[in-house]
């Protein structure tokens, strides 16, 4: 298990490496002198000679990429074109408003979400499998920010039972923290519910159907020993899949989502970003996306493990 | 009073082509101690009343109706709680798929401990030390360790020793074994049923045994019910029916089968094979449900359904020309 775990972790190497490069290169895709692009369009010569001089443009691309890896891994991120401050730091001041997203989103929607498909697969055909897979196509089909303005105008607007928008640091206590982060977080993770109660329930009925299922019927347990533990279990692997896949959405998500709720996180940041063409700042984002998304496939290949046994490494 | 008495049992399922009538007025009771098989073709309703027994059948589409009398209390009127606190503790059940009965994600000890806490109030660590006297007392070698495998480390043999373990730990009064060795080879088929004499002597619980295999049936049933397209078609103590079978459909089964006693390895000892087809279940037949099959059959049987008689003592059969001595007189 834990040569597994080490192999795993070195194969994310390479997969970083290409992202890294992909990332680096960003730059050069666009059309036009990079250094151009990066002063933009009010830039007289001279600025962009002084970037292109800071760019390194002069060097071969291959040795440029090579040092700016060296940078990062040393935690260098290079420095706002537009702020002149170090993306690293840009970076740590947006973080937690977007962290504390994600996470509240994951949780919320998670927990929302399986017993939903969970009690759907458990009741097929009745009203309540109805009225989750109703949920589900609306889920679909709503975008994040209609779903977000039809919130904030009932919740926050009409009833005033929750703030319109902004976001306050955990510091300042759990709930006032919270308070800010629950329309959020169902707006972006409307979606997210869908398709972890559609996946769910699909398994879930399949799962229901099985011989050990009637065994632990056939032991005296009750619903919800049978549902939650015997059956839950099982279903486990493709739930949890799924639930990796939709980091991807949440992280998509979370650049609208931000938006739309007025939070000063990094989806603002990158929005901010591209508007301005601060490559460096672009850059550095969707690196980190990148690596969270990598470091949260591990850590679904490894909850496998803990869920079902047949499988190995 | 019987320990179980089952009485006009009615099973019926709801299908998009009408209904089948899986189990129609089957009656039959089991005494305390006793182990009484239930024979018959495949699909003649065999699991479903087994299931029945313990309303394991999914309603709808199914529909139980009669009377399933447990120890005097009729369980189609328990409650769901009542029912419960009655499976896998009074009443426990083992079924033919030993590959597939077993949950995959649970250890062994788990899945044997879980009656056990659930019934008995155990703890945790009493339920996995007994989980491992489980596992001895069915023959599977180095318990303690085995105790915390899954069960795709067992081969099927084991896993179902496995289900026996779970099925005996609550010491049940009564174990409904649904085709415990069809799926086995030959070899463990005679292990497990050596087994299952063993442990049913040690513990004392009546028997339903459901089989394909009249050889077992010899070997370890005290009485046999044997059914047909949902119906009991005769009954009667072991050596009685192997002797002198009345009804011309157990006198089809028997047709290959060896001599009461012969050893159960080796030989093919399944039931002969009958020309003709069971017939569907979703028409209501008014005659005989054998007519169709039976070289015996003339006008009568065709048009009136032959009631259950007691040709000899404790021996019925539902055929309107089985005598009560000796054999057919058409
Ligand atoms: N859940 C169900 N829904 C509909 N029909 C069923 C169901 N379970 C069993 N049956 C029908 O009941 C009949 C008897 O089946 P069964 O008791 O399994 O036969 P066997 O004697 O081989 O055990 C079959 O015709 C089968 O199709
Ligand atoms: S009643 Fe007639 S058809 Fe039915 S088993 Fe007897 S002889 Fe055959
Ligand atoms: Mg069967």
């Amino acid at each position: 298990m834990f040569a597994y775990i080490v192999r795993r972790v070195l194969a994310t190497i390479p997969v970083m490496a290409i992202v890294a490069l992909f990332v680096f290169s960003l730059l050069y895709i666009a059309p036009g002198d990079p250094a151009a692009v990066i002063a933009g369009d009010q830039a007289t010569p001279d600025d962009v000679e002084r970037i292109r001089a800071s760019l390194g443009l002069d060097r071969p691309y291959l040795v440029r990429f090579g040092a700016w890896v060296w940078d990062i891994l040393r935690g260098d991120l290079g420095v706002s074109i537009f702020t002149n401050l170090p993306v690293s730091t840009m970076i740590q001041q947006r973080i937690e408003p977007t962290l504390s997203l994600m996470i509240v989103t994951l949780i919320l929607a998670v927990s929302i979400a399986v017993p939903m498909g969970v009690v759907a697969a458990w009741r097929q055909g009745t009203w309540i499998d109805r009225a989750v897979m109703g949920f589900a196509v609306l889920g679909f089909s709503v975008p994040v920010f209609v779903v977000g303005y039809v919130l904030a105008y009932f919740f926050a607007l009409e009833w005033d039972l929750l703030p319109v928008q902004g976001y306050t640091p955990f510091a300042r206590g759990f709930w006032p923290w919270l308070e800010n982060l629950i329309l959020p977080s169902i707006a972006l993770g409307s979606v997210y519910i869908a398709l972890i109660a559609r996946i769910t329930r699909a398994t879930m009925l399949e799962v229901l159907q099985q011989d050990y299922i009637r065994t632990a019927r056939a032991k005296g347990l009750n619903q919800s020993g049978i549902l939650f533990l015997h059956a839950l279990k099982n279903a486990a692997v493709p739930i949890i899949t799924v639930i990796g896949i939709g980091i991807a959405l949440l992280i998509g998500g979370a650049v609208v989502t931000e938006s739309v709720f007025a939070i000063p996180g990094l989806g603002r940041l990158t929005v901010d970003a591209i508007l301005r063409r601060d490559y460096p700042v672009i850059q550095g984002v969707v690196l980190l996306f990148s690596f969270v998304y990598v470091l949260v496939n591990l850590a679904i290949d490894l909850a496998y493990t803990l869920f079902d046994p047949r499988i190995r490494y | 009073m019987a320990l179980l008495e089952v009485d006009a049992l009615q099973t019926h399922f709801r299908t998009p082509d009408g209904i089948n009538r899986a189990v129609d007025g089957v009656s039959f009771h089991v005494n305390a101690g006793e182990t009484l098989a239930i024979v018959g073709e495949s699909g003649c309703g065999k699991s479903v009343t087994a299931m029945s027994i313990l309303r394991l059948i999914p309603e709808p589409p199914g529909k139980i109706a009669g009377a399933i009398r447990f120890n005097g209390k009729n369980l189609l009127e328990a409650s769901d709680k009542e029912m419960r606190a009655i499976r896998g503790n009074e009443i426990s059940m083992i079924f033919q798929e030993p590959m597939t009965s077993l949950n995959p994600v649970l250890t062994v000890g788990r899945q044997i401990g879980e009656t056990l806490r659930l019934h008995q109030g155990m703890s945790a660590q009493a339920a996995e030390d007994r989980a491992v006297e489980m596992l001895n007392l069915v023959g599977i070698p180095e318990a303690k360790r085995r105790v915390k495998e899954y069960p795709h480390q067992l081969s099927g043999g084991m896993r179902q020793r496995v289900m026996i373990a779970i099925a005996l730990a609550c010491n049940p009064k009564l174990l409904i074994a649904d085709e415990p060795t069809t799926a086995l080879d030959v070899t463990i088929q005679a292990q497990i049923l050596d087994l299952m004499r063993d442990l049913k002597h040690r513990v004392g619980a009546a028997i339903v045994l459901i089989t394909h295999d009249l050889g077992v049936v010899a070997e370890v049933a005290e009485r046999v019910v044997v059914m047909y397209a949902g119906r009991k078609v005769e009954e009667a103590p072991v050596h009685a029916l192997f002797n002198k079978p009345r009804h011309p459909y157990t006198q089809g089964l028997l047709g290959s089968v060896p001599k009461l006693g012969s050893s159960l390895t080796g030989e093919a000892t399944r039931l002969a094979e009958i020309p003709g087809l069971v017939p569907s279940l979703k028409q209501k037949i008014p005659g005989c449900v054998f007519a169709s099959r039976c070289a015996h059959a003339t006008d009568l049987c065709t048009a009136v359904a032959p009631a259950l008689e007691e040709k000899a003592p404790g021996h019925v059969a539902a055929c309107h020309y089985a005598l009560r001595e000796g054999a057919l007189a058409a």
